[in-house]
């Protein structure tokens, strides 16, 4: 196991190396200038664009660019950003917790409440409640975020004033307001996000649980269990759901990378301060500092979700590491 | 069974009853809390570094500098008039008096009850200091360009300072007050000039205006208070909340949910809903904004070349006369827009000295038209000469809403004289990689200026920076040079550059609206200013009574 997983991990550090090289190298090629977004509504003259071409290392060529770039990703150091004039790391830093709790709160939701309605839909198959799932679970899946998330936020925020339309916190509260009130105050900026998020994608667990439930649950050791007197509860929950959980292991893979990219337009429509939002602005205004640091988390992301189906898929059948 | 239905049932419905409870219980606490004397802005950026001569290159936004403007006070404040020539509509700030030596020297009074938000006061040194720092071009490339022609700033003593300029010109007291606001040497000398931007200041400034530093919260928002001793009187606002929503929907729902008291720039298709709001009040403000048509004169392909088809001034006057350009500006802004005469934003105090726009006349543009070899020799509706098709692309940036949907009524108009527009909207930075490279047909361009029109040479001079289009009349430069140099009026003068310009047909000048703004009822003594919005904030007042009830 110990050399399998040092390989695994091996093959994922050379995949991200190779992800940086190729970032870096077509986010040059492509067009666009990112100090020509300065003459975009105001004159400037051609001496303030060389200053900050020098300033920003735009004048050298891309190889010593990628170089420099490596050198300070060495040091934990992703350069400045152009947009914002403040170092990346800190600009990712700041905004990764909102990301985190939002995307966080999706995948929780996610796979509690999706793989639970999915296996009791397998359980249930036929019956009214897994007809009206179904339906539901169709619906959802259907339905456009942002279209969703545009409606929520109209609807429950402006017209209903039940939820805050926007915003991850009200600058109003009190200063001596305490944690409680605090975290409620988040809480509730966090629910539209977090619902507008979770139809689409706890629809897509719940089609995923039900349809690798139903092959599990006709296989003859799931009858030998029956036969052998054990409870509906232990064998759904111990016997067959352990061996439907493999294709939603693939699906947990690739949401987590999701949770950063996914969440783009639902972070700008409830003006909520995380990195998809930022990440967006930093595309159209060609900050390649900003872009380069957020693609990387990205290309982490990715890089770590298959490192971690891999890992999850040895360790619950151990025919994966000897294959 | 019924009764073990409902048994089931009580707790889920119990949850439900909590959670409906606590969201609205929290709905009127975030009521109670907008009546303080607090007053919640919703804007689309986040103010980064709103320090004067460090809002260079992307920090100078619109949202540093409304920052920067509650923070740091000017030597003087520009009037509502916005005559940038000489200094008749300029109120004192920072400076309580101004005397002119000679042509070429002003001095400035600095107000003995000015204090830095740490108590310090503000003297000449200060003042030395920050243009020392502004005409630095490595530190600050645009502000030093904007600065040449002040030689020396020195002082007299700890609060008169004497400015001394290259030559006499009209705008010497802009130059001197509008483009950077005085920072604290105290706080600022004993950091390397070129690590302020890095420093514990950049990110916790320390001002003169009537707002200090309170927080800020990355992507959210950031928070000033009122300075209780500032020496031009007492903000009554305590609490000025700038809170940041990229996105115009989510701005326009933070307002009508009532998490914000006011937003700037409407969107004209939301000035409707705004409207039916009856807690809030809408403000037309004149924007900076400017919208043309801009006709490339130099071969896409080749710039040593002219333009096959544009390089021709009937051509362009020809487009100019098909347009019917008030339509175009009701249809996109309603009341709120003008078609400008020559390219003047409503900001610019020569638009009210200019002549009206030009209407539209088909028949001329046909005649023009004609008269330059177009004809429709295959009846097909599209002009044609030596077998080609009179077809030009409009290209514009597919992040402006208002420029797709002039471009398509664009397209329809210029149709009915026979010229074929093929629209192209590209990525931002792609519009931009192509607009500066002059590779273009005609260009769908917006502008945003200062209140000084000698900004205009940039564009419109033969050697101007952005001077894209290849457009060049050394009439024009002559005329601008003189208008500049405050040699006789300027205002005649730049009026005449405007005509010249016009009667160039350099492009098609199309809108310079003004931009609507809402404000809660609640606030009193509401004016904005068109040169930075909420420049007047601290003579706002705030009721204590709440604004309540809406209709939609």
């Amino acid at each position: 196991m110990g050399g399998w997983l040092l390989r695994r991990a091996l093959q994922a550090v050379a995949t991200l190396v190779v992800a940086i090289v190729l970032l870096f190298v077509l986010m040059r090629a492509a067009p666009g200038d990112p100090l020509f977004r300065l003459s975009a509504d105001r004159p400037i003259s051609q001496k303030e664009i060389e200053v900050l071409r020098a300033r920003y290392g735009l004048d050298q060529p891309v190889g010593r660019q990628l170089l420099a770039f490596v050198g300070g990703l060495a040091r934990g150091d992703l350069g400045v950003s152009i947009e914002y004039g403040r170092p990346v790391t800190s600009l990712l830093v700041e905004r990764l917790p909102a990301t985190m709790l939002l995307g966080g709160s999706v995948l929780l939701l996610n796979f509690t409440v999706g793989l639970w309605l999915g296996v009791r839909q397998a359980v249930r198959r036929g019956a009214r409640e897994d007809r009206w799932l179904t339906t539901l679970s169709l619906t959802g899946y259907a339905m456009p975020s942002f279209w969703l998330g545009l409606v929520l936020a109209w609807l429950v925020g402006v017209e209903w004033r039940l939820l805050p339309a926007a915003g991850m916190q009200d600058p109003l509260l009190s200063s001596d307001a305490g944690v409680l009130a605090r975290a409620g105050d988040v809480l509730r900026h966090l629910v539209l996000p977090v619902l507008t998020l979770s139809v689409v994608s706890i629809a897509a667990t719940m089609r995923y649980q039900r349809a690798a439930m139903l092959e599990v649950l006709h296989l003859p050791y799931i009858v030998t269990a029956r036969a052998k007197g054990l409870s509906e509860r232990v064998v759904t929950w111990r016997h067959a759901w352990r061996n439907a959980l493999f294709p939603v292991i693939t699906l947990f893979g690739l949401w987590l990378p999701i949770l950063v990219t996914g969440s783009v337009f639902v972070e700008a429509v409830f003006a909520w301060p995380g990195l998809g939002s930022l990440a967006a602005g930093a595309v159209g205004a060609r900050d390649y500092p900003l872009l380069m640091g957020a693609s990387l988390l990205v290309a982490a992301l990715v890089v770590a979700g298959g490192f971690l189906t891999d890992v999850t898929y040895a360790l619950l059948d151990p025919r994966v590491r000897i294959g | 069974m019924g009764a073990v239905s409902a048994a089931r049932w009580r707790p889920r419905l119990t949850v439900i009853a909590v959670l409906a409870m606590w969201c609205s219980s929290r709905a009127g606490a975030q009521s109670e809390s907008a009546t303080t004397t607090g007053i919640v802005i919703v804007t689309g950026q986040q103010a980064t570094t709103p320090v004067p001569t460090l809002m260079e290159g992307a920090a100078n936004s619109v949202g540093n500098q409304d920052v920067a403007d509650q923070l740091f006070l000017r030597l003087a404040e520009m009037g509502p008039k916005l005559l940038t020539a000489g200094d008749r509509d300029f109120v004192p700030a920072l400076a309580r008096s101004w005397t002119r030596r000679d042509s070429t020297t002003l001095v400035f009074e600095i107000d003995p009850r000015a204090r830095w938000h740490d108590g310090v006061p503000v003297t000449a040194r200060d003042v030395i200091f920050t243009f020392k720092r502004a005409k630095n071009p490595d530190l600050a490339p645009r502000v030093s360009e904007l600065l040449r022609q002040i030689t020396s700033v020195t002082a007299e003593g700890e609060s008169r300072v004497v400015f001394r300029f290259a030559r006499a010109y009209a705008e010497q007291f802009y130059d001197a007050t509008y483009h950077v606001a005085p920072i604290p040497a105290h706080l600022l000398d004993s950091i390397p000039s070129d690590s302020v931007s890095r420093s514990s200041f950049a990110a916790s400034p320390v001002g003169s205006g009537p707002y200090r530093w309170v927080r800020s919260v990355p992507g959210q928002f950031v928070e000033l208070a009122a300075v209780p001793d500032f020496f031009l009187g007492r903000p009554k606002i305590e609490r000025v909340i700038l809170r940041t929503a990229v996105e115009p929907s989510a701005r326009l729902n933070l307002l009508l949910s009532g998490q914000a008291d006011a937003m700037d720039i409407i969107p004209p298709p939301s000035v409707g809903r705004v409207a039916s709001d009856t807690t809030l009040r809408l403000i037309a403000v004149p924007s900076s904004t400017m919208g043309y048509l801009l006709f490339n004169q130099r071969d896409p392909k080749n710039r040593a070349r002219p333009h096959s088809i544009l390089a021709d001034s009937r051509v362009r006057r020809a487009i100019t006369l098909g347009l019917e350009r008030n339509q175009l500006v009701q249809a996109v802004f309603g009341s709120h827009g003008m078609v400008p005469y020559g390219p003047v934003s409503q900001l610019l105090w020569i638009r009210h000295r200019s002549p009206r726009a030009g209407g539209p006349n088909v028949s001329e543009a046909r005649r023009l038209l004609a008269a330059t070899g177009w004809g429709d020799s295959d009846a097909d509706g599209t002009l044609d000469r030596e077998g080609r098709p009179l077809r030009l692309v409009l290209s514009l940036p597919n992040t402006s809403g208002i420029r797709r949907q002039m471009a398509l009524l664009i397209q329809e108009q210029l149709r009915r004289i026979g010229v074929q527009i093929e629209i192209q909207q590209l990525e931002f930075p792609i519009y931009l990689e192509r607009r500066s490279a002059g590779d273009f047909d005609v260009d769908f361009s917006s502008v945003n200026q200062d209140p000084s029109p000698s900004g205009l040479t940039q564009s419109w001079g033969c050697t101007g920076g952005n001077n894209v289009a290849g457009y060049c009349d050394r009439g024009v430069d002559s005329v601008m040079e003189q208008a500049i140099g405050g040699r006789g009026d300027p205002g005649e003068k730049w009026i005449e550059a405007l005509t010249k310009i016009e009667q160039d047909a350099a492009a098609t000048f199309l809108y310079a609206p003004a931009f609507m703004y809402a404000v809660n009822r609640r606030f009193r003594g509401v004016t904005i200013t068109p040169q930075s919005a909420w420049l007047s904030l601290r003579k706002w007042s705030v009721s204590p009574v709440p604004i309540v009830g809406r209709s939609h």
